[in-house]
């Protein structure tokens, strides 16, 4: 009797609906602060409204954040929500992250958004920042020199010539740089091309599946920015400049008339100067990229999302992280994201009703955007395997730096599919 | 010492012969030899041996998260033989691995030939000559990138300042000058290291040797080539071999200065399994495991026939 009543308490104490209840995350910005308080102080919000529920956020660098999880999740561990962007297919594919679908509120997300994290019926990332391809314009630099940068972006000949006027000026004429990215080399190639081509014929010579490399539409393209590139577009040392070091290169030191960059620019050029920002005086424009003899889609430009989160299909707790994620999906955190990041978002937002001192630069950036027609996802992000290394090899480096010709481009991208 | 009165009688007594079983603990411990070689041997399981037969059997499976490994045969080693990425890879690492072992020894015997002649601040110029081992190659790799640096780096800086400007590259960005380049690094960064042990073998040199030669009227350079290169050859080789075998595993270095690029001039195998293991939007460690299962042999293959190549047959006597 004694031991029923023992194994009787101990199964009840067992059958007990857990009092505290931990949710894991891990994620990329370990070095953005604004978007760590972001999310931190949804995640406190979060634990106030649901007592018992704690949140714990470890913050990495993208690289080790995703050496971190592929052996984790390997091991069938990992947190219950992870950080992952639109191009890691794989965590679909191997059925590692939950189909939201019926779990977020959908109706706060963009559907442009919503489309770039579907995948075989499902969808599966919540979308928290988006960018979009942006050419930032020094404009004081552009003005002394005479040339003038049309917002909807410089057609055919007109780009060129500004780019040789100021190289011959002995200025930098765009401060792109690679040295730790697979991406800001490409910029230029990739906006020509989806410009050249349409954005449903750009997608698919990414994706290798109907127009191909020596489509006479991709030379002719690839000839443009050729023609951009040997007009001394980019700086000597491209290879080996950072991603912060462009933005520096920009508007600071030594100074360039261009940076084609996402629009994520303000995280770093909006810091305090002496924290490596904008100087207080710089004149800051946003243009759209060079447009390219017989462009199909004058209009059609970038848009990626960025870093977004993910339920881990293999957590206990899958419903209240989705629930933490549906906490951060309102028009409201989306207004706030957009003031405390200076970078567009997936969650429906109102960037006209951003007031104070960065409400020019999202006026700039509307005016820019004004009729665009997207593509979703910068090439790496469509791409996989040899055919996205070859892409940044070769468009993002070799090509732009000069070290290969339109021919050698289109041999090896054709061989890496 | 004792001397036994009858000579019949031994001067010890000899102890009384224990059963099978107690004689085995004391005169033939197996199982002390064996508590004290467990620990390294569970160690040496776990760590090595169990990673290289999972990489073995990983090379020829198809292995994924939520699902049973699939045995796809030898389908990636027939993937590697046509992977032009992984070829190239090979081509630098041996570049590497063939060309710095030699620059460094090289370099490393002359200067501890200048300490090893007192030349003046030699403590000063061992310590300073030693130092860059002591840093990590993430150090030593962002240090070179500002030395590289096309703009302000210090040696296009040099180059401009004696009116070479024309010479003035940007070192890690072309295919040419990306390769040696990083070679420079890594034979700047151990030469120090093998100086000094080569300093050591020559300090342990028997001096009569060494003044019978003089007494021989032997010149400073017979007395090098004839005497003290080959006394000191197992040192130098086994500092080639030693240098062989870092080289063939180089990845921190080039992860963190150029990873590959540019056009994969830098690539290396570990890179590049790196990369097809972590970044090439995929789970599967197969691929990676069957580059990890070829170059293993390679490296082997590569020691062995360094091993060979450098037998001495016949030992050196003093």
């Amino acid at each position: 009797m004694k031991k029923a009543i023992i194994l009787g308490t101990v199964l009840g104490a067992m059958s007990l609906p857990a009092t505290a209840q931990e949710l894991t995350l891990w994620s990329h910005w370990a070095d953005q602060q604004a978007k760590v308080e972001f999310v931190e102080s949804a995640a406190r919000a979060f634990e106030e409204a649901n007592p018992g529920v704690t949140i714990d956020i470890t913050w990495y660098q993208k690289e080790p954040l995703y050496a971190a999880l592929k052996t984790a999740l390997t091991a069938g561990q990992g947190p219950d929500i992870f950080y992952a962007e639109t191009d890691q297919t794989e965590y679909m594919a191997n059925g590692l992250v939950l189909d939201l679908s019926d779990k977020l509120n959908w109706d706060a997300i963009e559907p442009w958004a919503q489309d770039v994290w579907g995948w075989e019926g499902g969808v599966y990332g919540f979308p928290l920042e988006a960018w979009t391809v942006e050419t930032y314009v020094n404009q004081a630099m552009l003005d002394e020199m005479g040339i003038d940068m049309p917002v909807s972006g410089a057609e055919g000949q007109a780009f060129v010539e500004a780019v040789s006027k100021i190289a011959d000026a002995g200025a930098t004429p765009m401060a792109q740089g690679v040295g730790d990215r697979p991406y800001p080399g490409a910029f230029l190639t990739h906006e020509i091309l989806v410009k050249k081509l349409g954005a449903d014929d750009y997608e698919s010579l990414l994706r290798g599946d109907g127009v191909e490399w020596t489509d006479p539409r991709v030379r002719a393209g690839l000839e443009y920015a050729k023609s951009i590139i040997d007009a001394g577009a980019f700086p000597a040392s491209f290879s080996s400049i950072k991603l912060g070091e462009a933005h520096r290169y920009f508007h600071t030191q030594p100074g360039a008339a261009m940076l084609q960059m996402g629009s994520f620019y303000p995280s770093r050029a909006f810091a305090a100067p002496d924290e490596g920002g904008e100087p207080d005086s710089f004149e800051l424009g946003i243009v759209n990229g060079p447009i390219p003899p017989d462009a199909a889609c004058p209009t059609c430009k970038t848009i990626a999302v960025g870093g977004s989160f993910v339920v881990n299909a293999g957590s206990d707790n899958t419903d209240l992280a989705a629930q933490f994620l549906n906490s951060m999906a309102t028009p409201e955190m989306g207004n706030k994201w957009l003031e405390a990041n200076l970078v567009q978002t997936g969650i429906v937002a109102d960037p006209s009703a951003i007031e104070g001192e960065n409400a020019a630069y999202f006026q700039k950036l509307a005016a820019a955007n004004e009729g665009a027609e997207y593509t979703y996802g910068i090439p790496v992000q469509q791409m996989t395997g040899t055919a996205r290394e070859t892409f940044t090899q070769v468009i993002n480096q070799a090509f732009p730096a000069g070290l290969i010709g339109v021919d050698e481009v289109i041999d090896m991208m054709a061989e890496a599919y | 010492m004792a001397v036994p009165k009858d000579m019949n009688v031994p001067a010890i007594k000899v102890a009384k012969v224990p059963p099978s079983g107690e004689r085995d603990d004391h005169a033939n411990p197996r199982s002390a030899i064996a508590m004290f070689l467990l620990p390294a041997l569970l160690v040496y399981a776990a760590f090595t041996a169990l990673p290289v037969a999972r990489t073995l059997y990983n090379s020829t499976h198809l292995v994924v998260p939520n699902r049973p490994p699939e045995w796809v045969g030898f389908t990636h080693y027939i993937e590697l033989w046509t992977d032009t990425i992984f070829w190239k890879a090979v081509w630098n690492t041996l570049t590497w691995a063939a060309v710095a072992p030699i620059l460094e020894v090289s370099v490393a015997t002359l200067l501890a030939l200048a300490l090893y002649a007192k030349v003046p601040f030699s403590r000063f110029l061992r310590v300073a000559w030693f130092t860059p081992v002591l840093m990590s190659y993430v150090v030593v790799g962002i240090l070179w990138m500002w030395i590289y640096n096309y703009d302000w780096g210090a040696l296009n800086t040099m180059l401009r300042a004696v009116g070479l400007g024309d010479w003035a590259s940007p070192w890690l960005g072309h295919p040419d000058t990306a390769l040696p380049s990083l070679i420079a690094v890594t034979t700047w960064m151990w030469t120090g290291f093998n100086m000094v042990v080569i300093l050591a073998a020559m300090s342990s040199l028997p001096t009569e040797v060494l003044e019978a030669a003089e007494l021989d009227n032997c010149g400073w350079f017979g007395k090098l080539w004839f005497v003290i290169l080959p006394l000191i050859r197992p040192t130098l080789l086994n500092l080639v071999v030693l240098s062989f075998i870092g080289k063939m595993k180089i990845f921190d270095l080039v992860w963190v200065t150029t990873q590959g690029n540019p056009l994969w001039a830098t690539e290396t195998v570990s890179t590049y399994v790196y990369k097809r293991a972590f970044q090439w939007s995929t789970f599967d460690l197969g691929y990676p495991s069957t580059i990890a299962v070829i170059w293993f042999f390679i490296v082997m293959a590569g020691v062995l026939g360094l091993t060979l190549l450098f037998r001495q047959r016949e030992k050196l006597e003093y």
